[in-house]
């Protein structure tokens, strides 16, 4: 039996270095599972040998060391199931030893039974190891309950395991091949988990609205990897933000950049709180780092002792952590920044950009998933279908005066698209549900709108650019091409009339109904702008006309209405037109039309103050 | 080449049979045909040298293969994982012993890129493998970035696609492959050059599409960013896509063809389509073949609806190819080929429209055979200088071969092999449905016959049950019953007895039962007794239904031996080995395998069955009848009887030395009697003094007595008087005589008289003697346990014989411990040992 024993505890030994050994040379992903897939299979072959015989004191330890290395491996591989089986059979295993089995199922009265029954004795701190695989299995699976149970059993296993465990080493070291090896130091995986659970504890806790932050803090100052340390300074920032304190919040933030550079959730945390301040500036820069930081290579991220094993993703994978700790990919956040930075009048840094992301979705390195290095949490997409974003960066290329550029943009889209356009689309009334239409019809439907305003609005700004160009033949030929897509969409109910002059942000079709209507309104102001240009006037106070009624708080059309009318020598009208438009005060850009179906000021422009004097010269009315 | 037909040019046979699963054949660097027969080995073949160049071992079975589009290097799919392997390796292993057999190369974890399990298609796109594999809950298309410098083997992780399983049950089969394939968006303006034409291994990975097509069955987006889409058949029948470069796309479904896909591919359905594919081809395994085009753009209806055409070619569909205008395809028997091309004549638009609405099947063209059978793999068709298309194809039994179609010319399908081949083929197929037909009958008789045996057995395991049934022991409904009879036979008499076997049963006996019958003396002569003293006799048998019975006649005894009465134990033998066996296997059956025997009911032939009569008025005068034509048999009846007289140590022998009587009262007899001759006249039983004696003999010398009969049953007519002669089977000479006798009873109430029939046994051997009044007191004991319990009246008559016998007794048994006593001689011991003996037979008692 002993040389058995003998035999078996070397087998032990040489797996656990070999594994040890593979961890330490190869640290990819994939390799990193081929290998702990094989030393979990030959763990498990060595315990089945093991567990082949009854319990026994003497090669118990043995036994409950090869289970705990077993259990690591299964655990890398996120095998949790299967590991649980293997902790509960050993902790069966250990009663059986102390004649006390009572066959509980339940786990926690299980554990406690079995360290009770080794307390004293040397096994206590090879139960108190396995109990410890336990309490990161239960992390895994976001079992909160029975960890708060052992609360106790846990700071207990910290304090006295250390001493324990050094006892262990001393000892080792005096005869080494008698000891069984492990290939993961107990004490590594406890702080670990510690600080895991602290997190996860915390996570849920904000989640449910609980004032974490002591536990949090407390938690920062545990020995423990850098991008774990900066989550528990990211979820202190979390909650002071829920608290309503921004600024202490920010300061959070900014201590888990400081702790972690890579920590980008806490960059993203960042810019969600600028942008709750409105503070544009900084919301910009924070968007400027965090896409870099995404960019940022994947490096092995300095491994700690357990991190190699187990990766502290694995215990992290909590519902609401994975909410808190989500980053979208790169590419949406280029294109965020993009979108902020045209809308915010910084144009050309605006185009750079969106020339990079249209250059990142065009390279071959881009394959519509991006990885998160650290954490396997969703990536979350918020970047706009293709084609708006073709004619968002065009807008952009327009405001930054190169229309050749934006004129190629918009000639892609219409040529990808225009084969594909309806004839005509019929749209319902959406609140009209006596209707009885399939799915399938309302769904072509939207699609066609979708697809017939991406092209209109593409002949839209290849009007612009050639009003910019001052080629208003041209002009007027796109802008008639584009009103004569918008003039294919019916609807069916007449009363319905979409003079919806704010988006309506409660359903899809609301906002492009809103778009359709603006695109009319702009596409005849500047076909009308386009004519009074070429001093057909009569045809431009017509355009004009329609155009004011189609969006009455059009500027342009407004001051070219008035322009056209002063120009046909009817001054009082135009007074009146130039008036009502300068009551409208001329709006920003916002965020949530499209930049193409807002008035870009690209074309013609009239000098308010020159039309002031004219007024002026008028008279009183 | 002959005109208008199609050649195979057998390149390399390779000897091995292609397993079932992933046969490939592909066309790699320069003139390198890979092929692959489901096996551990990769081939290398160099189609310019014709032979096997190289062969690549791997780690397990072959999956997939392809090649990168520098056709620098090979990626092999394995059940472990997929491994890279550089073309620089195999050239040089190949150039180095260019003379011998082909370099074998071993691929060891190495060159492992990716470790994945159960990979069943990969697809290399630029510098991205796809690999696609099922997990049990989902189908999982993973991404993998390819290393630029060829020096580090592993490929790193994209991302990972994953679209769940339908049900388990649908795809069924694991084993069947996945299709994978890559399209991109062609350039419409751009007239294709013929350089780009000709470039196959471009065009297999980058099949450009129609962009009419490309957008609307992929959307606007991925036509946008130009993305390339990956097409991917499932065992389960959909055909999904993913568009490649697309941000959050995602893995979707895009029809489902109901039956595993095992072709996918794109075909310029029109002559103007030069330099992009305008029609997509999805093959099914059981022959569904679905035309994906772009809606025309002259019907107005049809804009911006993609054009679903299905139909159904002849299957099974063992593997496809498609060129510029025809899918070529592989049932394993035929090799055809099915025109894509929507007649390019005729046929528009409003024509074309109503075909698509109505019956979709009819616009497809029906397919023409090109003769090749076998054929399991077929790589991308080309097209040579001549216009000729060939294709590289992989038979079942591991044959390369090119097939070189004939340039097509204005009628289709005349493609005819010479007819000497189509001869041979006709001639093997022949063969080969002549040995399936000859293994299936095999296999069908086997089945009937162990069906029958089943049943067989079914009815051996009742009649056991039934055999063994320990309650009832005395009625078994399989017993035997037996008459005896003398025979003469060479000049020798024996005693035969005749066994029938009777199945009272349900069941049927057959095949595998022995008769066994063990004859055994209950007491012989000392001389006899160093013998083997049974005898076992045996008879297999092959059926006895239910009613039927079995005779067997085997010999008890011979004239002149007296070792009676002889048992005869009847049983029922089963033997495996003869039942399985049938006759040849005659083993032994005393062996114990196979075998087990189940007793039936014992007979017994006691001395009255073997006696012979004669009549009583030749009894000193003349021989027995049976003997009577034998003077030798009459010499040896003398002699015998000489030495028997002799032995017994008188002078004279005496024909009546010895006698027994029974008496036994005429109350118990009449019952019997009269019970057993009911049915004649009534003048018996008032004549009932003399036909008391008469028919006790009668009934003694007929009763079946331990279910053996007597078999003189002609001699029965004789016995008319009250003395009947016989000849004992030790050829002594026995009389039995019957008479009546009247017992006057001294009692204190009444004087009774009581009727009694007195039967005595005569001889002049006591062996005869003894052994007759054993089968008389046999006869009348069984008649005994027949007869009613009768008042006890008639006891009282017994009172004073009994008395008297016991006064007998008791000095008869004075004499005989006089007669043990020491000082006695032999001869004298037995003398009055016989004496008494004598007197016991003599004093009756009656049997009442």
């Amino acid at each position: 039996m002993m040389s058995l024993l003998a035999k078996w505890t070397r087998e032990n030994n040489e797996l656990a270095f070999n594994c040890k050994q593979q961890n330490d040379e190869l640290n990819r992903d994939h390799n990193n599972l081929f290998s702990h897939r094989r030393c979990s299979s030959d763990f498990h072959k060595l315990l089945r040998k093991l567990q082949g015989i009854p319990p026994h004191s003497d090669h118990a330890q043995l036994e409950l060391s090869v289970v705990y290395n077993a259990c690591v491996c299964l655990t890398a591989l996120s095998h949790f199931e299967e590991a649980e089986l293997l902790l509960t059979q050993a902790a069966h295993r250990v009663l059986e030893l102390a004649g006390e089995d009572r066959g509980t199922s339940d786990p926690s009265v299980l554990w406690r039974a079995a360290l009770k029954s080794v307390a004293g004795t040397a096994l206590h701190r090879h139960v108190l190891s396995l109990l410890c695989l336990q309490w990161g299995i239960w992390l895994a699976k976001s079992c909160l309950n029975p960890i708060k149970e052992f609360q106790e059993e846990m700071s207990l296993l910290e304090r006295q395991g250390g001493a324990v465990w050094d006892d262990c080493r001393t000892e080792a070291k005096e005869k080494i091949p008698n000891i069984p090896r492990l290939v993961l130091d107990p004490r590594r995986l406890a702080e670990l988990l510690k600080i895991c659970t602290a997190i996860v504890q915390g996570a849920e806790r904000l989640n449910e609205g609980w004032n974490t932050l002591s536990a949090l803090q407390a938690a920062a100052a545990l020995p423990a990897p850098r991008a774990l340390i900066a989550y528990t300074h990211l979820l202190s920032g979390s909650c002071l933000a829920h608290m309503n304190r921004p600024q202490m919040a920010l300061q959070c933030f900014r201590r888990a950049l400081e702790t972690d550079p890579r920590c980008a959730c806490a960059l993203y945390q960042s810019t969600l709180l600028y942008r709750q301040l409105g503070n544009v500036q900084a919301e910009i820069q924070a968007l400027r780092i965090l896409h870099s930081t995404l960019l940022l290579p994947p490096t092995t991220e300095p491994a700690p002792a357990a991190g190699r094993l187990l990766s502290p993703s694995l215990f992290l994978c909590s519902q609401s952590l994975g909410s808190l700790l989500s980053v979208p990919s790169a590419l949406s956040v280029l294109h965020s920044l993009a979108l902020k930075c045209v809308i915010h009048d910084r144009v050309s840094e605006g185009v750079e950009n969106y020339l990079d992301l249209l250059a990142a979705l065009r390279s071959e390195d881009q394959h519509g998933v991006t990885a998160n290095t650290l954490t396997a949490h969703a990536v979350v997409s918020t970047l706009p279908k293709l084609p708006r974003l073709y004619l968002e960066a065009a807008a952009a290329l327009l405001m930054a005066r190169r229309p050749a550029d934006c004129m190629a943009l918009c000639d892609e889209v219409i040529g990808t698209i225009l084969d594909l356009l309806p004839d005509k689309v019929l749209l319902e009334d959406p609140e009209d549900g006596s209707v009885a239409e399939s799915r399938e019809e309302r769904e072509e439907a939207e699609s066609g709108l979708v697809k017939l305003l991406w092209a209109a609005a593409a002949y839209l700004l290849l009007g612009h650019c050639y009003a910019q160009q001052e080629d208003w033949k041209q002009a007027v030929t796109h802008y008639t091409r584009c009103f004569n897509l918008l003039v294919k969409v019916h609807c069916k109910n007449n009363a319905f009339s979409p003079q919806v002059s704010a988006p309506d942000k409660e359903s899809n079709q609301g906002v492009d109904l809103c778009v359709l209507q603006r695109l009319k309104g702009i596409s005849l102001a500047g076909r009308g702008i386009s004519f009074a240009q070429m001093d057909r006037l009569r045809e431009a106070l017509r355009d004009l006309h329609l155009g004011l009624q189609a969006l009455p708080e059009g500027v342009s059309a407004g001051q070219w209405c008035g322009e056209v009318l002063w120009r046909l020598d009817r001054r009082r009208e135009a007074a009146a037109c130039w008036e009502k438009t300068w009551s409208h005060t001329c709006p920003p850009l916002a965020e949530a039309l499209p930049v193409y179906a807002q008035e870009l000021q690209s074309g013609p422009l009239l000098d308010p103050t020159e039309l002031r004097s004219r007024l002026k010269e008028l008279g009183p009315l | 080449m002959m005109e208008g037909r199609c050649a195979a040019e057998p390149w390399a046979e390779l000897g091995l049979s292609v397993k079932p699963g992933a046969p490939l054949v592909r066309r790699g660097a320069g003139t390198d045909v890979f092929i692959c027969t489901g096996s551990e080995e990769v081939y290398v073949f160099s189609a310019q040298e014709k032979r096997v160049r190289a062969v690549l071992q791997l780690p397990a079975p072959v999956r997939d293969l392809d090649v990168s589009h520098d056709k620098q290097l090979l990626f092999v799919a394995c059940r472990s994982g997929i491994y890279r392997v550089n073309f620089q390796l195999l050239s040089h292993s190949g150039s180095s012993d260019a003379g011998s057999g082909p370099a074998e190369l071993k691929i060891s974890s190495d060159f492992l890129a990716v470790a994945a399990d159960g990979v069943s298609s990969l697809l290399l796109v630029d510098s991205v493998l796809l690999t696609l594999c099922q997990t049990d809950r989902s189908w999982l298309l993973t991404l993998y970035k390819t290393p630029q410098q060829s020096q580090a083997n592993r490929c790193d992780v994209i991302g990972s696609f994953s679209l769940p399983v339908v049900s388990p049950s649908v795809q069924g089969h694991t084993e069947s492959k996945c299709v994978l394939l890559c399209v991109c968006l062609g350039e419409v303006t751009q007239p294709s050059s013929p350089a780009a034409a000709s470039d196959a291994g471009l065009s297999r990975c980058h099949l450009p599409l129609r962009p009419a097509l490309f957008k609307l069955l992929f959307g606007v987006e991925a036509a946008l960013a130009k993305s390339p889409v990956i097409l991917c058949g499932l065992p389960d029948g959909r055909l999904c896509y993913l568009p490649l470069r697309l941000p959050g796309s995602r893995l979707r479904v895009l029809q489902s063809l109901e039956q595993p896909v095992v072709f996918i591919g794109a075909s310029a359905a029109m002559e103007t389509d030069a330099g992009c594919a305008g029609c997509l081809v999805a093959l099914g395994k059981q022959g569904r073949v679905m035309l994906i085009k772009a809606g025309r753009a002259g019907s107005e209806r049809q804009r911006g609806i993609a054009d679903f055409t299905e139909g159904c070619v002849p299957g099974p569909v063992e593997c496809a190819c498609v060129d510029k205008s025809r899918l070529y395809y592989s049932t394993g028997s035929d090799l055809l080929t099915l025109g894509l091309s929507v007649g390019s004549t005729g046929r528009e638009g409003q024509e074309w429209a109503e075909e698509a609405s109505g019956s979709t099947a009819a616009s497809l063209n029906r397919p023409t055979s090109l003769n090749v059978s076998g054929v399991v793999a077929l790589d991308q068709p080309t097209c040579n200088d001549a216009g000729e298309v060939q294709l590289l194809s992989l038979s079942a039994r591991g044959r390369l071969q090119r097939i070189s179609l004939p340039v097509r010319g204005p009628e289709e399908g005349s493609n005819k092999l010479p007819s000497s081949a189509v001869g041979r083929s006709v001639g093997d197929l022949l063969s080969a449905i002549g040995d399936v037909c000859e293994r299936a009958s095999v296999l069908e008789k086997v089945i009937r016959w162990k069906n029958q045996t089943l049943k067989q057995l079914n009815q051996v395991l009742n009649v056991s049950f039934l055999l063994t049934d320990g309650a009832k022991t005395e009625e078994k409904p399989i017993r035997c019953c037996a008459s005896v009879g003398w025979s003469r036979l060479l000049q020798k008499d024996s005693l035969n007895l005749a066994c029938v076997l009777q199945n009272f049963s349900p069941y049927i006996l057959e095949r595998g039962w022995t008769l066994s019958l063990t004859v055994l003396p209950l007491s012989c002569s000392p001389q006899a007794a160093e013998e083997a003293r049974s005898v076992n006799y045996s008879f297999p048998f092959c059926s006895l239904c239910p009613g039927e019975s079995l005779e067997v006649s085997l010999p008890v005894a011979a004239a002149g031996d007296a070792s009676f009465p002889v048992t005869v134990a009847c049983s029922l033998v089963f033997s495996l080995c003869s039942f399985l066996g049938g006759e040849e296997a005659a083993t032994p059956p005393d062996l114990p395998g196979g075998c087990f025997s189940l007793p039936l009911n014992t007979l017994t032939v006691d001395w009255l069955h073997a006696l012979r009569l004669i009549s009583p008025t030749s009894t000193q005068k003349t021989l027995p009848p049976q003997s009577s034509s034998n003077p030798a048999g009459d010499l040896r009846a003398f002699l015998s009887s000489r030495r028997a007289g002799c032995r017994a140590g008188d002078g004279a022998p005496r024909p009546e030395g010895y006698s027994a009587r029974v008496r036994v009262s005429s109350e118990l007899l009449g019952h019997t009697l009269r019970g057993q001759r009911a049915d004649p006249d009534p003048k018996v039983s008032e004549s009932a003094p003399r036909s008391f004696c008469v028919s006790l003999l009668e009934w003694l010398l007929s009763e079946e007595c331990g279910g053996v009969r007597m078999g003189h049953k002609g001699d029965k007519t004789d016995i008319s008087s009250s003395v009947i002669c016989g000849r004992a089977p030790n050829d002594a000479t026995v009389k039995l005589t019957a008479k009546e006798v009247h017992l006057e009873e001294k009692s204190d109430v009444k004087e009774e008289s009581l009727v009694s029939v007195e039967v005595q046994v005569e001889s002049s051997s006591a062996a005869a003697v003894c052994g007759l009044h054993h089968a008389v007191l046999r006869r009348i004991q069984t008649l005994l346990l027949k007869a009613p319990v009768k008042a006890w009246s008639s006891n009282k008559v017994q009172i004073s014989g009994l008395r008297q016998t016991l006064q007998r007794a008791e000095i008869q048994q004075g004499q005989i411990s006089e007669a043990l006593s020491v000082g006695m001689s032999s001869g004298q011991m037995q003398r009055i040992l016989l004496r008494v003996y004598q007197q016991l037979r003599d004093g009756p008692l009656l049997m009442v």
